[in-house]
C-alpha cells in the first residue's frame, strides 16, 4: 500500500483514490463559488462596464470616478480609514501589554485576567451597543456617578466618531489577545533568561528579543482587525454619527434606502481594494498554519 | 515556570489589569442586567428607586418579541441543519478520501475571509436582487449558511483526522461493514468536536446581524434586528435591557461549553495567530 503525498492535508491511502469524494464536497464548494467568488467577480464586472447606446458594453470607470469625486463618499471613506487606523493602534496598545502579562505570569490573577480578556467574544455586539449607550450615553451611568459627586457631565462619545472606536476596540480585544498570545508562545523562556543574564532591561528585552519574534503575529492580528473594522456595520450604525458615516452603514443605506445597488456595489469594491493586502496576508497566514 | 517577568510576591500588574478589565468589560454588562430588573430608575438617582419584574411581563407580552424569537430560532435551526447536512459529508471526504483538487477545494473556503465582510454581503445582495431573494426567509438562510461553511468543514476535518485509524481497520478485519465502522468507531470519537462545531455555528447564526439586516429586514425580523429597532426607536429602556438578557442566553450556553476550546492554542492558530 502506498501513501499519496497530497500536501497540506494529511495523506490518505491511495487505494481509496476515487473521485466520488468530489461528489461529497460538491455542494459546499459550489455554494462558495456561487455566493463568494461569483459575487466578487460579478461586482467588479458590473461596476467596470456600462451599456453603450448601440446595446453593447464598454469599459467605463464612471461609477468609480463618481465615488472619488463625491465629497460625501470621500468623507465617509476618510472617516472609515481614520476609525480603522485608530482602532488598530489602540488594539495594539491595549492588547500587547495584556498578552505579555499573560505569557510571563503564572499567578492566580492571570487566569482571571485571561478570562476577562476573552469574555467579549461571548457578548454579541448588539448587546454591547446597548450597554455602551446605558453607560456612556446621555444620562448614562457615568453621568449618574459624576453627578452624585458634584462633577459636570461628560461629553458623551455616543453618536460621535469615538463611539464606534470604543465599541470596535472592545469587541476585538479577545481575538487580538489570543493571536498575540499564540505568537508569544514562540518566544522561549531560555532566550528571555539569557538576555536577562547579560543584563538586558525590560525595554531592551521587549524590543530586541520579544518583538522580532512576534512581528508576524502582530501583522496577523492587525490584518484580522482591519478586515473586521473597515466594513463593520452594527457598531458604527448604532453608535456612530449619522454623517459622515463609516462604509458599512453607508453601503447599507445606499443599497436598502436609496435603492442604488450599483452605487452600493461600487462602494463594496472600493472596500475590497483598500483591504486586499490585509486580506491576502491574513488568508495566507491561516492557510500556512492549517497546513503546518 | 522558570521565567517570570512579573514578580511572584504581589502581582500588582495583574491586579491593575484585573481591576481595569473588570471596570471596562464587566461593569457595562452589570448595568444592563440591573436595568432589566428595574421598575423605576429616574435620573439622578445612582441606584434604581424600585426593583422588580414588571418589564419582564410587559416585554414577554409583546407580539413582536415572540415572533422574532421564533424567527431567530427557526433560522438558526434551519441554517445549522443544512450546514451539517452538506458540510459533514464533505469534511469526511476531505479527511479520508483522495480526489482531484482536494487541497485547492479545501482552502477555497478561506476565500470569503480575504474580503471585508460587509462589502462581500453587499456584493451577494447584488446577486440576490436579481433573484428576488431580498426580504425573504431563504435569502437570509443562504447568506447565513455561507458564513458557517469554514468552521463546519475545518473543525470536523480535524476531528475525523484525529480518529484512531487502527481501531477502524481492526473492526474492518473482523468483518464490520463500512457503515458499521463509521457508526460505532469513527462517529463516537469525532462526535464531541463535531458537536462543538455545530453549537458554534448555531450560536453564530443566532447572533448574525449584518446579513439579516441587509437581506432580511424589515420582512424577516430576527431578535438582533428587533434589538436594533428597540435601540433606535424605543423610549422605554427596560424593553431593550430585558431583550439583552434574553438574547444573551445562547451565548451563555456557548460560554459554558466552548471556553476550553477557545482557551486552547489551536483555536488562535485557526485564526492565523
Amino acid at each position: 500500500m502506498t501513501i499519496a503525498n497530497t500536501g497540506p492535508l494529511a495523506p490518505v491511502a491511495t487505494h481509496r483514490r476515487r473521485p466520488y469524494g468530489l461528489l461529497l464536497v460538491a455542494t459546499p464548494v459550489l455554494l462558495v463559488a456561487w455566493l463568494v467568488i461569483w459575487p466578487i467577480i460579478s461586482a467588479v464586472i458590473q461596476t467596470a462596464f456600462v451599456t453603450t447606446a448601440d446595446g453593447g458594453s464598454a469599459v467605463s470607470l464612471e461609477t468609480y470616478s463618481f465615488f472619488f469625486s463625491d465629497g460625501y463618499s470621500l468623507s465617509n471613506l476618510s472617516m472609515t480609514l481614520w476609525t480603522t487606523g485608530v482602532c488598530a493602534a489602540l488594539l495594539l496598545v491595549v492588547c500587547l501589554p495584556i498578552a505579555l502579562y499573560l505569557r510571563f505570569s503564572d499567578s492566580k490573577v492571570a487566569a482571571y485576567v485571561q478570562g476577562l480578556a476573552i469574555f467579549p467574544m461571548f457578548v454579541p455586539s448588539i448587546i454591547l451597543s446597548f450597554a455602551f449607550i446605558r453607560v456612556l450615553g446621555p444620562n448614562g451611568t457615568v453621568d449618574l456617578l459624576l453627578n452624585s459627586v458634584g462633577l459636570p457631565h461628560i461629553r458623551s462619545p455616543y453618536l460621535t466618531p469615538w463611539g464606534p472606536v470604543i465599541g470596535l476596540v472592545w469587541d476585538n480585544i479577545p481575538l487580538t489577545v489570543l493571536i498575540l498570545l499564540s505568537g508569544l508562545g514562540n518566544v522561549s523562556n531560555q532566550s528571555v533568561e539569557a538576555a536577562r543574564d547579560v543584563g538586558a532591561g525590560k525595554f531592551a528585552l521587549l524590543w530586541h528579543i520579544i518583538l522580532p519574534r512576534i512581528s508576524n503575529s502582530i501583522l496577523v492580528a492587525i490584518s484580522f482587525a482591519v478586515l473586521g473594522i473597515f466594513s463593520a456595520f452594527t457598531l458604527p450604525y448604532i453608535l456612530g454619527p449619522a454623517a459622515p458615516e463609516m462604509m458599512g452603514p453607508f453601503m447599507q443605506r445606499t443599497f436598502r434606502e436609496l435603492l442604488e445597488s450599483k452605487t452600493a456595489i461600487t462602494q463594496a469594491v472600493v472596500t475590497f481594494g483598500f483591504c486586499i493586502v490585509f486580506g491576502l496576508f491574513y488568508v495566507r497566514s491561516v492557510a500556512k498554519n492549517r497546513a503546518a | 515556570m522558570a521565567a517570570t517577568l512579573v514578580s511572584r510576591k504581589t502581582d500588582w500588574t495583574g491586579i491593575i489589569f484585573a481591576a481595569v478589565l473588570t471596570l471596562v468589560i464587566v461593569f457595562p454588562l452589570v448595568v444592563v442586567g440591573t436595568w432589566a430588573f428595574t421598575n423605576v430608575w429616574r435620573y439622578p438617582s445612582v441606584i434604581p428607586q424600585e426593583f422588580g419584574l414588571r418589564f419582564w411581563n410587559q416585554t414577554l407580552a409583546r407580539a413582536d418579541v415572540w415572533s422574532s424569537i421564533s424567527t431567530s430560532l427557526t433560522l438558526a435551526f434551519t441554517v445549522t441543519a443544512l450546514s451539517a447536512a452538506i458540510c459533514l459529508p464533505a469534511a469526511y471526504a476531505f479527511a479520508r478520501l483522495d480526489f482531484p483538487g482536494r487541497n485547492l477545494l479545501f482552502f477555497s473556503f478561506l476565500a470569503g475571509h480575504a474580503f471585508p465582510k460587509f462589502g462581500l454581503l453587499v456584493a451577494i445582495a447584488g446577486i440576490f436582487l436579481q433573484l428576488n431573494l431580498i426580504g425573504t426567509f431563504w435569502g437570509v438562510v443562504l447568506i447565513q449558511l455561507v458564513g458557517t461553511l469554514l468552521f463546519m468543514i475545518w473543525i470536523p476535518v480535524a476531528a475525523f483526522q484525529a480518529v484512531d485509524r487502527r481501531m477502524e481497520e481492526a473492526a474492518r478485519d473482523v468483518g464490520a461493514s463500512p457503515f458499521r465502522v463509521f457508526w460505532s468507531i469513527t462517529l463516537p470519537q469525532a462526535g464531541p468536536t463535531i458537536a462543538a462545531a455545530i453549537l458554534l455555528s448555531f450560536v453564530g447564526t443566532f447572533y448574525e446581524t449584518e446579513g439579516a439586516w441587509l437581506i432580511g429586514a424589515p420582512q424577516v425580523r430576527t431578535l438582533p434586528v428587533l434589538m436594533i429597532s428597540f435601540i433606535n426607536n424605543q423610549p422605554v429602556i427596560q424593553y431593550g435591557a430585558v431583550l439583552s438578557v434574553l438574547l444573551w442566553v445562547p451565548s451563555f450556553i456557548a460560554l459554558l461549553f466552548a471556553r476550553k476550546v477557545v482557551n486552547s492554542g489551536s483555536f488562535a492558530r485557526g485564526f492565523g495567530g
